[in-house]
């Protein structure tokens, strides 16, 4: 589904990604993690294009789109849902306002055709109370919830995840991951940074450890995490397990 | 001569309060007018220039606007006002009050473009990737996420911004403008007077200004407000 060759990225003179060719196949949900400064959120970026990639091919359903004009990002970027660690909701606007936004103003649905899947999709993530709610009202793990919402509003064949989890308090991580292992378990393609190896472990069908901009080694979470073989990811679980 | 009857000769003599009441018909006509085309030009500026900061594109419309902003705040309103009405409308025949009106606004659009673009550089960037990530296009993400944060944000500040030009008109009558100013300086001209009518000017902006400021400020509280909800 997403074909990565030879990705690279620089900051002004910092190289962030040094040649990442990868693979993701429909219905994969591919746990990236790493030290911080590896990459991994700029990898995940670039995948829709959030960052422009310094050189390299990204072929999303086998078509290059690196170097697509604006409108055509735009129709990738509807196919990939993306959730922030800071939630990003537009806190002007209400709950269900966040969510039918985009697939009304995209014209993808019609008004109460988006209402309508505004409600399911609050019903999906626990929140259908919330509706007429501002961001302001929620609890961090509430907000992330509506942001997937949001997200699976646009229906992406992706979710791309960027540490859904880290800005939150300890005791609201385990709603937003259990909603994240519910859609995993619906079948939908998943690619998460992130720092929770419990999901890791649980949810993922590929866990990659990159460090210095490169994926170091993946494996499948079994091997991953019981024959790590990298001695950088050694270290890394070392300290994080 | 008394209280009564220096006031009898500035203001009711010759219907004189007239002189006043005009003006500042005159004065608040322009400063509409003004504040409209300020705000018009402001957020014009401010777009280009936030979008110009965020994402390198609109060069030339940038470097037009930052021409723009450098000149207009760095020479006295007085002076655009002379330049506008003597040399550029020299040849023109055009209303007195059309030309302070370009003039006041277009002078008023470079503070409230940087007003609005602080204002938009305030919101978040994870705002706009928010937006785009979801296929919006730049466009769509200023008009419907970005802008109207931006613009709740600053909308006292704006208002503050239209009080102070309410004041600066009063340099109207450089080009023989009768606004209120003006108007007192008229009778003053005429009376010999120059301590009521003068005093009556100051009174009427001190009043406006103050009831203005109160609205700003009552306008702010329910703002802050609706942001706690």
């Amino acid at each position: 589904m997403i074909d990565v060759k030879n990705l690279t990225k620089d900051f002004e003179k910092t190289k962030v990604l040094r040649g990442i060719t990868e693979h993701i196949d429909k219905g994969e949900k591919v746990v990236i993690i790493g030290p911080s400064g590896s990459g991994k959120s700029t990898f995940l970026r670039c995948l829709n294009l959030m960052e422009t990639p310094t050189s390299g091919e990204i072929l999303f359903d086998g078509k290059e789109i690196t170097h697509l004009h604006d409108k055509e990002i735009n129709q990738v970027r509807m196919r990939m849902g993306m959730v922030f660690q800071h939630f990003n909701l537009f806190p002007h606007l209400s709950i269900k306002q966040n969510i039918t936004l985009a697939p009304v103003k995209l014209k993808r649905m019609a008004p109460d055709q988006a209402d309508k899947k505004a409600m399911e999709l609050l019903e999906r993530v626990g929140l259908p109370d919330k509706a007429n709610a501002y961001p302001a009202q929620l609890s961090g793990g509430q907000k992330q919830r509506i942001a997937i919402a949001r997200a699976l509003a646009m229906n992406p064949e992706v979710m791309l995840f960027d540490e859904p989890t880290s800005a939150l308090d300890p005791e609201m991580v385990g709603e937003v991951l259990q909603l994240m292992k519910q859609l995993a378990d619906d079948g939908m393609t998943m690619v998460v940074v992130t720092h929770e190896m419990g999901f890791a472990k649980e949810v993922a069908s590929r866990v990659m450890f990159m460090a210095e901009g490169v994926v170091m080694e993946q494996n499948s979470p079994r091997e991953f995490f019981r024959n790590p073989k990298n001695p950088r990811l050694k270290e890394f679980l070392s300290k994080v397990l | 001569m008394n209280f009564a009857e220096s006031f009898r000769q500035n203001f009711i003599e010759a219907d004189r309060w007239r002189y006043l009441w005009d003006g500042l018909c005159t004065t608040l006509l322009i400063t509409a007018l003004a504040v409209c085309l300020g705000m018009i030009l402001g957020f014009l500026v401010a777009i280009i220039r936030s979008t110009y900061l965020r994402t390198h594109k609109l060069l030339i419309p940038d470097l037009i606007c930052r021409l723009y902003l450098t000149v207009i705040r760095g020479t006295p309103v007085v002076v655009q006002l002379l330049i506008i009405y003597f040399v550029i409308f020299a040849s023109v025949p055009i209303s007195k009050t059309f030309v302070a009106v370009i003039a006041f606004g277009i002078n008023s659009g470079a503070y409230v473009a940087e007003i609005v673009r602080g204002g938009i550089m305030s919101i978040d960037v994870g705002q706009l990737e928010a937006g785009r990530s979801l296929g919006l296009n730049y466009t769509q993400t200023m008009a419907y996420i970005i802008m109207p944060q931006a613009f709740k944000n600053v909308l006292p500040a704006l208002a503050n911004e239209a009080i102070v030009l309410l004041k600066e008109t009063s340099v109207a009558g450089y080009i023989a403008i009768a606004d209120l100013t003006k108007g007192g300086d008229i009778i003053r001209s005429q009376t010999f007077s120059a301590f009521l009518p003068l005093l009556a000017v100051a009174a009427i902006y001190l009043v406006m200004v103050v009831v203005l400021t109160r609205l700003v400020g009552r306008l702010e509280r329910r703002l802050a407000a609706n942001d706690r909800r």
